[in-house]
């Protein structure tokens, strides 16, 4: 790991809704170098799109960041005003959502949409702000970027609409750029193009990038190092050869096994019996207990802390590295 | 976006057909008949039998019907029998539609000028206490009948502060544009007002709504600037389903100018045909119906129209 | 079903609630719904003890005492004596007590005619539904489309053309002017009924049990009547709920244009339109009273529906974010 891009330290966001408080990210530290690739992977509800929203200090009513430090470049992002966010957002840290038809808004053109960001972050005139554009989908591999810079989103296709909302986000040329599982509506051939985009975008442009998915087989081609989440914790942290070789956490197992064959099919981590657990209502010990195979008498009662048994390597689990039972 | 209109175009032609069909068929419904309604006192059965060959009441069904459409198609709605008898309903309803228009256009106009700019500044302040006081007043808007609010406003404005446009009647533009609007502003506030709250409410939802959308949180991810975001994204998006009800809507505002004009005493449609219901004037009010679903009908198409505008999903169609 | 976590690392399923409950406990979350319900049950309760309440009977006319002229003005007395809480009319009749039998008629109207056009959209909706695609399915929802393109009360207003005004005959029957009101706004509103109640119907015939229904050998119309049916109640009662409000809109609004409610039967509306000739002797009473009555009875209808609508729809759901 180079220079150091962005360190969280200690991060807490908390949803206070009307049936309790939700502990969506409770506590967690990570750090992400120059160029490196990070994987944050969990189920749903795991806290792994809240950490990103954090980031960008996009948490909504009735989310609140409640302490920590998102250390962006050595400054806290915490302590920005609304309006310094502003300007980092977009130009410095970038974020590709996952429903490209959603995240675009269906009233404006795909050159419009790219425009306004261009104008707010980097001025250019007008002609020299649509020159761009182009030349962004031209750079994201759309073909005809001239006629489809005028289209509307809900005349692209699933993976065009993609392409371009990574265009736009990469329009600023950002130091970090933010995934959020940008390939979950796209089919497997798709998928594949699209990661092979971001990683030449990668290169190109020297990004770090920040990559939320449910899936492994995507980390194991795009990503450096993992983060595995659990219930608003990170449970296990490694980089991608040592996690397949030798997963310490009994989660990350589960999901390792149940990682599809290469032929694609089912992705999703249902292979792990049991759900999710209520964040408001965490159970007792480790989160991850009720649905331990291992599980014992300590760990429903007792936290397991998040332990660095070897350089680069976290894991909060009791019985780290104990064969399956 | 030409195949769009032509095709709404096309919508519109069926729909206007089955409504003359049940307008037609009102009259035969009716009770007694138009001949006995005309003769009144006079019942002599040689006058009726030459009165029904005379309006071709004596032919079948359904080739009254087609008289009745071919007449109307060449503008002519009939006669008035006994409100204004003998006088063409085409010209009664020319010289009162003027009323009728100007009162639903100038409510309109009133109530979306305070309607959509409350509804955004609503859901930008969800909760605070403008929002608040905007959604108590939009309640109450919605709740109070047209014609007592009418009534109310002519006993504040017109009995205790004595405004001479306070009074209710009408007056021509023919006798000066600012008396003329002066003499509207009760009648299109009474008529107006629920209206507004409709379309406030409409807005209000429909902006929450849309600041709830993915969209809405790319543009910040992006760092646009929140004025910006509120324009292109949230008002924008919003107004498309506001739109619709706007156009749905026009219905309950031609149906209350009917009830507008009778408390402002104002010469207009509605006024000829409540006087054509107590006076059992058939073809007027088979003509005044007609006229105003007509009237709903190609006011909807603009509306839709308008729509395609808004919504570049319609314009261009589905996904290539 | 939740599960939720207890202290002593066990965890228990949560308590089953059923539907009503569930609906309650989100209805009475939201004070105005609370309000609305009040005030409809307080209208309710005036409408049936009408007859106790009133001080007077509703059409008798009393005379103005000398030097005063009817309509008088709140807390006035006749030559006898008597006491008029809200004042009198034109006529000298007391109008508190009209404005309860007022209420109380509009309240019949209002139920009446909802509930004739229920039946009379469900009727049509059910066919519709279970017809889909044929061309009765296309005929009645062809006429219900050309129905809701006219504005409401200009339909009603059309009906009472056709029909005339006051009590109508119809070959041997007579319809007392009541009756042939409800059916007016029955038959107006009827439309709307049709459209959910086909939409439901559609929904309802997808579910499983309709087909295990099926495969047990039910015949169809069985299966729409003992089943589906059934299962649409609630979503049409609360339908019914959201449109009382308009319906009590509308038939003020045709007693106001003297073409529903015929003198000397009291109702709001045509008080209202009474009023119209004493605005400017400052009659103020004869205008609040029964305008206000209306106002508020639709005001309580709009927030009970409303609260009804919120509490039913999914929609609000319990939702815990990421």
């Amino acid at each position: 790991m180079s220079e150091v891009l962005l360190s969280i330290e200690n991060l807490v966001t908390r949803f206070y809704t009307e049936l309790g408080v939700v502990r969506a990210v409770d506590g967690n530290s990570l750090q992400l170098g120059e160029q490196e690739s990070l994987g944050v992977v969990g189920e749903s509800g795991s806290g792994k799109t809240v950490t990103a929203l954090s980031v960008m200090r996009l948490i909504e009513n009735p989310g609140r960041i409640e302490g920590g430090r998102i250390l962006f470049r050595g400054e806290d992002l915490l302590r920005k005003t609304e309006r310094q966010m502003r300007a980092i957002r977009g130009k410095d840290i970038a974020m590709v959502f996952q429903d490209s038809l959603s995240s675009l808004n269906p009233t404006l053109t795909i050159g419009e949409q790219i425009c306004r960001v261009l104008k707010f972050h980097l001025g250019l005139s007008h002609r020299e702000r649509w020159q761009r554009a182009v030349e962004l989908l031209a750079q994201v591999g759309i073909p005809e970027p001239e006629r489809r810079v005028k289209h509307y989103p809900h005349q692209f296709s699933g993976g065009m609409r993609q392409r371009a909302l990574i265009a736009m986000a990469i329009s600023c040329s950002p130091q970090l750029l933010i995934l959020d599982e940008p390939t979950t509506a796209l089919d497997v051939t798709i998928e594949a193009q699209i990661f092979e985009l971001v990683e030449g975008l990668k290169q190109a442009f020297g990004m770090g990038t920040f990559l939320i998915t449910h899936d492994l087989s995507v980390v194991a081609t795009f990503c450096d190092r993992v983060v595995i989440m659990y219930a608003g914790k990170i449970v296990e942290e490694a980089p991608v050869t040592e996690l397949y070789d030798r997963p310490l956490h009994p989660y990350t197992r589960g999901l390792l096994g149940s990682i599809p064959p290469l032929e694609g099919g089912k992705d999703r981590l249902d292979s792990i019996p049991g759900e999710v657990p209520d964040l408001i209502n965490l159970p007792p010990g480790c989160n991850f207990s009720p649905r331990c195979q291992q599980a014992g008498e300590r760990c429903w009662r007792e936290e397991p802390p998040l332990e660095a048994p070897a350089p680069g390597r976290r894991v909060a689990c009791w019985k780290a590295g104990e064969p399956d039972g | 976006m030409g195949i769009y209109i032509l095709k709404r175009l096309i919508l519109a032609i069926p729909t206007l057909l089955v409504a003359s069909v049940l307008i037609f068929s009102l009259v035969h419904l009716a009770p007694g008949g138009p001949i006995r309604v005309m003769l009144g006192d006079y019942q002599d059965p040689v006058l009726i039998e030459r009165l029904r060959h005379q309006l071709g009441l004596d032919l079948p069904l359904y080739q009254q019907y087609l008289r009745w459409v071919g007449n109307l198609l060449r503008g002519d709605l009939g006669f008035s029998i006994t409100v204004h008898r003998g006088a063409p309903v085409a010209q009664l309803i020319a010289q009162r539609i003027s009323v009728t228009l100007e009162l639903a256009t100038f409510s309109m106009v009133i109530a979306l000028l305070i309607a959509i700019p409350a509804g955004i500044i609503s859901a930008l302040r969800q909760n605070r206490l403008s929002d608040h006081i905007a959604r108590l007043v939009a309640l109450a808007g919605v709740s109070i009948p047209n014609f007592f609010l009418g009534i109310l406003l002519i006993l504040i404005f017109g009995v205790y502060l004595r405004q001479p446009w306070g009074a209710g009647g009408f007056v021509p533009i023919s006798r000066g544009l600012g008396k003329n609007l002066a003499h509207l502003v009760l009648p299109a506030i009474a008529l107006g007002t629920a209206y507004a709250a409709i379309i406030m409410r409409m807005m209000r939802s429909a902006m929450l709504d849309v600041m709830g959308q993915d969209y809405v949180r790319t543009a910040r991810a992006m760092g646009i600037a929140e004025g910006n975001i509120v324009r292109r994204d949230i008002v924008k998006n919003a107004l498309i389903p506001v739109v619709t009800v706007i156009g749905n809507s026009i219905g309950y505002l031609l149906g209350g100018s009917i009830v507008t004009e009778t408390v402002f005493r104002m010469p207009g449609v509605g006024n000829l045909v409540i006087n054509g219901i107590f006076r059992r004037d058939f073809p007027v009010i088979q003509a005044v119906v007609l006229f105003i679903v007509v009237l709903r009908i190609v006011i909807n198409l603009v509306v839709d129209l308008t729509y395609g505008v808004l919504d570049p999903r319609i314009r261009y169609g589905a996904a290539e | 079903m939740a599960k939720r976590y207890v202290q002593g690392g066990e965890y228990e399923l949560g308590a089953h609630r059923s539907l009503l409950q569930e609906f309650w406990h989100n209805f009475k979350k939201n004070k105005l719904s609370l309000a609305g319900g009040a005030i409809v049950l307080l209208y309710a309760i005036m409408a049936i003890f009408a007859p106790l309440i009133a001080p007077y009977n509703p059409v008798e006319q009393f005379d103005a005492p000398r030097g005063m002229r009817n309509p008088m003005p709140p807390l006035s007395r006749d030559v006898e004596g008597r006491l008029f809480l809200l004042g009198t009319d034109k006529f000298g009749r007391d109008i508190l007590s009209r404005a309860i039998y007022g209420t109380r008629t509009l309240l019949e109207l209002a139920v009446g005619s909802i509930a004739i056009a229920m039946v009379l959209g469900v009727a049509m909706g059910a066919v519709a539904g279970y017809k889909k695609g044929t061309w009765v399915d296309e005929l009645i929802m062809r006429t219900v489309d050309i129905m809701l393109s006219f504005p409401t009360l200009v339909l009603a207003i059309a009906l009472v053309g056709a029909f005339g005004i006051g009590s109508v005959k119809l070959g041997p029957f007579t319809l007392s002017n009541l009756v042939k009101i409800m059916l007016v706004i029955a038959i107006t509103y009827s439309p709307r009924f049709a459209r959910v109640m086909r939409a439901v119907v559609l929904q309802e015939m997808a579910e499983d049990y309709v087909a295990a229904a099926k495969v047990t050998g039910a015949s169809g119309l069985r299966i729409l009547t003992r089943e589906v049916l059934v299962n649409t109640i609630p979503t049409i009662i609360v339908q019914g709920s959201l449109m009382m409000a308009t319906t009590v809109l509308t038939s003020a609004s045709l007693s106001f244009l003297g073409l529903g409610l015929q003198p000397p039967r009291p109702s709001l509306g045509l008080m209202l339109n009474e009023a119209r000739d004493y605005l400017f002797w400052g009659a103020w009473w004869y205008v609040i009273v029964p305008g206000g009555l209306i106002t508020l009875a639709i005001l309580g209808f709009n927030l009970l529906g409303d609260g009804l609508r919120d509490s039913l729809d999914p929609r609000q759901a319990r939702r815990v974010r990421r």
